[in-house]
């Protein structure tokens, strides 16, 4: 046994020891035995319900196609003419005024006076045996086409990123309202008891431009926020012990600290110093499940490279790989970000043929690795993939300022997001844009859709996922949603 | 106290919200069972209302039927009788909730009806479904000006030290139910400080208030809390919440901005005991004020508080609306405890409130500029002054010299000299609101959904017409709004603000809903109470000191928190005020009395926001390359309210503990038990410098003898001295890890960061981690 491995079993010695001489001091048996419960790689139909945890595992209204997500961001927003939407017409236009009435009446965040259209620089080709035609930025993609659905005729209404990631995540542009993983971990709770059942991961330039609010909980209450797993420093805040405590002194303070508030239970009566005592026993198993769980180093070689994952570094990749350690383990909701898909072409290292190419080198290898890693442990079935951003781009070429580099501006009316496993159609196209991509034209897919199809796939009616706040029942789709059933196989 | 916890230890005190308000119910012997008499008003309107007017009321009339109106619901809709008085069995209403007959269930799209409101619809309907004449135009309570209420009688006079006590024992007494005993003086005097100062004693303040004996001794102790300059940062706290204060823009660049004057102008007015009539009418029109003080403009910065989205693509008009509905929204939560922002998309569902009053709303704020304010301290304004009557004289004598060049051009360059020194005065701006001097009267429209670019009907500045009228020859300005809102008629202004002073002292309002006062609200626990205490203030000139200091005074609140399991059964959520208030501190409070209890914590009041210890990485903001630089000397050790906040990314361990990002009005934050803030208050470094602070305080203050200098700690941390169990425990814990750290030099030197001058390294190490327990002890988080 190496050092780490010794220090791991020497930690979950200490965490079964304690627990069972906890038995005596009063937390109860049945909280015992729930808090003793094995938690690691435990599946969610094994575990008990109990109404008193607030993050304890829920039914969900109906029988659930997935159990977990794994959410990849494209913060930014992807240009989905030169990645999934190919456009003939486009390309034979290209260069040519816009016709008027599109542009009519239209806001656009930098594009002045009638725009040039702009065909795709970048060739599409079929792939699999689905024959769905992408880019050939995405090779990777080609390789899993077969168990993806793409819709190509998603719209939202915000085209500014903070406001329309907001939108995306929660369902409106006004801050303040929870997240999908929020309501998620509401409506289901979380198998694993260690982890958060909701978790954060990001990469890329910066953070996504919408801040915190994109995982934020909103009016609920706060246990339901996303947690950001960090990839330097202590990866969850705050999870190491301070420098020259080791973990027998966390141990035996800890301990010590138990039966102070035990003793003051005893004395004031209040239950909520029971809870505080079982929250302290939880971080102490966080902190031992934690450095278990971001250890990728331990990843069969093979792995790592279809990932593309390097061990201690900052990535996409190395996210995609901890994305599937996480819903192994029964975390609900896994959000990566990845920021840096804004190709307006300002410039070379943001336009269309330097910019976006390295971006899908950035991502798409990781993506396609973890969809083909979540079937071929049989865990795709039970976990749905999304990828995409919170707008599209548009047909028109920018040339802010009379830029060379090819660009697009924002573009809220028609884009594209695919998704994979968690009970969606493998190998299929929903929706169409008309002929230039400008609109959305056939099955359009409003992203309150996309929020009711997804809360579907995981057992949820979003009609009834509600949560009451200043006198009103609220719901992720707001009064509106359908579900898109041509998504569902 | 109930919060809501992430595990199931709680699962046995029914700490989930739901079953902690069913007991609740059931304590407060509601809702009645079916079988005894249902009246209307009382049982079947809400529910109706909440659950089916939606559909079947005054906006939409779904399958013909409408239920808000006697009439129309009496006569049914295209499917047939909905109401058939006395036979429940008859009535497609019952058979609909109960999702019989092969259609859908109602209400559609939502959860059914909880078994015991279709029972109560059922009794209603089978006693011939009474239905007074007219009820429909019955106000909600809260719509109706309170009226000073005689306190009830109560049997244990004894007990009574005021007022609140009457309300509160006539209730107990009518529940067969007794108050708990007055708190120990320890418990006391850490509750009163942390309330009051929202820091706790120090351990001479506990002796000095332990030794007098005399009758008034905490009446004492109040006062002088009362004029404690840190008074006022504890109560600017929650105000900072509602008027959404934050030291960056928000959305995606999140740049810097300067508002910290209006922070510190909260701080002052708390201070101060500015009434709230006042405070209220300088923070929403402070620049309308005949010869508006520098002070009074730099209020109007409440409502400066909104986010700016700076991205490139923003339209700049849309940015400027938007603003304005926040503002609208944030007044009618903040005065109004009312949630006007829902109409501003369609008529409210619920209350009274219709879509075209909220563009009427919007009017008073539709014609402001957006400045920037120069600052300027007293002795800065007195030196513009002088400069200013310099440079007149200048003036005058300029015009007076006439052809003589020479001196004119030396006059000419003094006068700029002048002109400059006045401009650099201050560098210090702050962000405020300025009525447009244009003489325009500006074009407000509807919004019709409220999108903004589907622009409705115009629209002139009025007030919502369920509330009082708009007073008699004011000006249709934001002063006559601010005016308005603190009318005497006023039916909510002055409710919700001692209501919400009440939630900070007791950890619940007397209206739970703090945010909503409307017809979805919680009803008012002890409502003559509200009444009382409502008038009462603006009785005693809209004084909170006044209000807060009749709290504290009271019996009600000098009760013990110690919960026996039969009233804690009886009423777990303290709802009936038969014990004292125990709860979890907030965010800011938990890290200033950690600093304080490890002698760390500045008492530097007001000025720039500053950076305490946060871990490196977390902002990491797009187009922005600002970057968090620890400040140095005391401004390491500030109170958490001058914590630079970014909206974007808030404090960690402010979000951990339930704090909200700012980015808009907080009126109440949702209290949590979780683990990671168990992790932060172990291992956050800023809490464990704080740890490391209060074992060196212990060991030079606390006397030679590691027993005492343990308990000191622990009075540091909780007023009381320790039990004979916990110095036990305690002792045998640092027994242990002294003998530990003595063979480990090199984990004492990493833990303690060196030892001070004298002490024994292994000492310092062993007493560290005691500190460290200290400050997670469930009591020294807790205000009990």
């Amino acid at each position: 046994m190496s050092a780490e491995e010794n220090k791991q079993e020497l930690l979950k010695a200490i965490t079964r020891r304690h627990f069972f001489q906890q038995a005596g001091y009063g937390i109860g048996t049945l909280a015992l035995s729930a808090l003793l419960q094995e938690s690691s790689l435990a599946p969610a139909s094994a575990a008990p319900s109990d109404a008193g945890n607030p993050l304890g595992p829920k039914k969900p209204h109906f029988p659930a196609k997935a159990k977990n997500i794994i959410f990849l961001f494209m913060a930014g927003a992807p240009s989905q003419l030169d990645l999934f939407d190919p456009k003939p017409k486009l390309n034979q236009y290209n260069g040519q005024s816009i016709p008027e009435e599109f542009v009519q009446g239209e806001r656009f965040a930098f594009i002045k006076g009638t725009p040039k259209l702009l065909g795709s620089p970048h060739t599409f080709q079929k792939q699999g045996k689905s024959g769905i035609e992408i880019s050939h930025l995405l090779p990777h993609l080609a390789t899993i086409i077969d168990d993806v659905a793409l819709v190509r005729s998603l719209h939202t209404d915000q085209f500014n990123h903070a406001p329309a990631q907001i939108y995306m995540n929660t369902g409106t542009q006004l801050i303040g309202r929870p997240s999908m993983g929020s309501w998620l971990t509401y409506g289901l709770g979380s198998v694993n008891r260690d982890l958060p059942g909701f978790v954060v991961l990001l990469s890329g330039q910066n953070n996504p431009d919408g801040g915190k609010s994109c995982w934020s909980s909103g009016f609920l209450p706060t246990i339901y926020q996303g947690v950001e797993f960090r990839s330097q420093g202590d990866p969850i805040l705050f999870v190491s012990n301070p420098e020259g405590m080791s973990v027998e002194v966390r141990r035996q303070s800890l301990d010590a600290l138990h039966d102070l508030n035990q003793a003051h239970l005893g004395t004031v009566g209040d239950p909520e110093i029971t809870t505080r005592i079982a929250s302290y026993e939880l971080a102490y198993r966080m902190q031992t499940s934690v450095p278990e769980l971001i250890d990728i180093s331990k990843e069969p070689a093979a792995i790592h490279e279809r990932y593309g994952t390097e061990p201690g570094k900052a990535s996409f990749a190395n996210n995609c790989l901890l994305a599937r350690r996480l819903v192994e383990r029964g975390v609900r909701f896994v959000q990566l970000y990845h920021r840096g898909w804004d190709h307006h072409g300002e410039a070379q290292y943001d336009d269309l043929l330097t910019g976006l190419p390295r971006l899908c080198r950035e991502t798409d290898q990781a993506a396609a690795a973890l969809v083909w890693d979540l079937k071929q442990r049989g865990l795709l079935d039970s976990t749905l993939v999304v990828w995409g951003g919170e707008f599209g781009r548009t047909p028109m070429n920018e040339g802010r300022d009379g830029s060379k580099f090819l660009g697009r501006d924002h573009h809220p009316h028609a884009f594209s997001v695919w998704m994979a496993g968690g009970g969606v159609k493998p190998g299929t196209v929903v929706g169409s844009t008309d002929e230039l991509g400008y609109n959305a034209a056939e099955d359009p897919v409003h992203v309150h859709d996309l929020h009711a199809t997804i809360l579907y796939l995981m057992g949820l009616d979003h009609t009834r996922l509600t949560y009451k706040f200043q006198g009103r029942n609220f719901r992720l789709t707001d009064v509106y949603g359908n579900v898109v059933h041509k998504l569902i196989a | 106290m109930i919060s809501r916890g992430w595990i199931a230890g709680s699962l046995f005190f029914g700490s989930s919200v739901t079953m902690g308000s069913l007991l609740l119910a059931a304590a407060l012997g509601r809702p009645e069972p079916p079988g005894k008499s249902v009246d209307y008003l009382r049982d079947v309107q809400p529910l109706l209302k909440a659950h089916c007017y939606q559909c079947h009321g005054v906006d939409q009339q779904s399958g013909g039927l409408r239920l808000d109106l006697k009439a129309a619901a009496m006569k049914g809709g295209a499917h047939g009788r909905a109401i058939v008085p006395g036979s429940s069995a008859q009535s497609l209403l019952l058979r609909r909730v109960l999702g019989q007959g092969g259609q859908p269930r109602m209400p559609l799209g939502f959860a059914p009806l909880a078994a015991d409101q279709i029972a109560l619809l059922r009794a209603w309907i089978d006693q011939g479904a009474q239905w007074p004449e007219g009820a429909a135009l019955k106000k909600h309570w809260a719509y109706i000006k309170p009226v000073h209420v005689k306190p009830p009688k109560v049997h244990n006079t004894a007990w009574v030290r005021n007022p609140i006590d009457n309300f509160v024992l006539a209730k107990l007494e009518k529940l067969g139910l007794k108050p708990s005993p007055e708190a120990p003086k320890t418990v006391l005097i850490r509750r009163v400080y942390l309330d009051l100062i929202g820091l706790p004693p120090s351990v001479k303040e506990v002796d000095a208030f332990l030794a007098d004996k005399s009758p008034n001794a905490y009446e004492k102790v109040v006062d002088r809390l009362l004029d404690n300059p840190h008074y006022g940062e504890r109560w600017a706290r929650p105000w900072l919440d509602l008027a959404r204060y934050a030291d960056t823009n928000g959305y995606e660049k999140d740049m810097r901005r300067t508002i910290w004057p209006y922070r510190d102008w909260v701080i002052n007015a708390f201070n101060a005991d500015m009434p709230y009539d006042a405070f209220t009418i300088e923070q929403i029109a402070g620049d309308l004020l005949p010869n508006a003080t520098q002070s009074q403009k730099i209020a109007t910065g409440f409502h400066r508080n909104t986010m700016y989205n700076d991205e490139g693509g923003v339209d700049r008009e849309e940015q400027r609306w938007l603003t304005i509905v926040d503002r609208v929204g944030t007044t009618g939560s903040v005065w109004l405890g009312t949630t006007l922002a829902c109409t501003q998309c369609h008529n409210h569902k619920y209350d009274p409130f219709m879509q075209k009053e909220f563009y009427q709303f919007f009017a008073f704020f539709d014609h402001c500029d957006e400045p920037e304010l120069k600052v300027l301290t007293p002795e800065q304004e007195a030196k513009r002054r002088a400069l200013q009557d310099e440079m007149d004289v200048l003036t005058l004598s300029i015009k007076q010299a006439g052809a003589d060049k020479t001196r004119v051009a030396s006059m000419n360059a003094r006068l700029e000299d002048l002109k400059k020194q006045q401009e650099t005065l201050s560098s210090t701006t702050t962000l405020v609101i300025q009525e447009k001097t244009d003489g325009q009267v500006p074009s407000t429209y509807m919004h019709i959904k409220g999108a903004y670019l589907n622009k409705g009907e115009k629209v002139t500045a009025d007030v919502p017409a369920v509330l009082n009228k708009f007073p008699a020859g004011k000006p249709r300005n934001r002063l006559g709004l601010a005016t308005w809102l603190v009318d005497p008629n006023n039916p909510l202004t002055a409710r919700v603000e001692v209501n919400r002073i009440w939630e900070t002292l007791f950890g619940r309002g007397i209206v739970e809903t703090s945010e909503d006062f409307g017809t979805q609200g919680a009803r008012p626990t002890h409502p003559e109470l509200l009444d009382w205490l409502a008038t009462e203030f603006v009785r005693r000139h809209w004084s909170r000191k006044a209000i807060q200091r009749l709290i504290v005074t009271s019996a009600t609140y000098r009760q013990s928190s110690r919960v026996p399991p039969a009233l804690l059964a009886r009423d777990p959520n303290n709802a009936l005020l038969a014990r004292g208030p125990r709860f979890r501190m907030e965010a800011e409070m938990i890290r200033d009395v950690a600093l304080s209890a490890a002698g760390l914590l500045s008492p530097k009041i007001g000025g720039p926001s500053v950076f305490p210890l946060q871990p490196d990485h977390i902002w990491n903001i797009p187009y922005n390359d600002d970057k968090w630089v620890t400040s140095p000397g005391e401004d390491r050790y500030r109170r958490s309210l001058y914590t630079f906040w970014r909206r974007t990314s808030p404090y960690p361990e402010f979000l951990t503990f339930d704090a909200t990002s700012r980015e808009f009005c907080t009126v109440r934050r949702i209290r949590t038990n979780t683990p990671l803030q168990a992790l932060t208050t172990l291992n956050d470094p800023a809490f464990f410098e704080a740890a490391r602070g209060l074992a060196r305080r212990a060991m030079k203050e606390g006397g030679k003898d590691p027993a005492a200098q343990i308990a000191y700690a622990f009075r540091l941390c909780v007023a009381r001295p320790p039990t004979r169990f916990e110095q036990t425990r305690l002792a045998a814990l640092y027994a242990n890890e002294r003998k530990r750290y003595g063979a480990d030099r090199k984990a004492a030197q990493q833990l303690t960061g060196g030892p001070p001058d004298q002490a024994d390294l292994a000492e310092t190490a062993a007493m560290t981690v005691v500190a460290n327990v200290l400050l997670n002890l469930d009591e020294t988080l807790t205000k009990e």
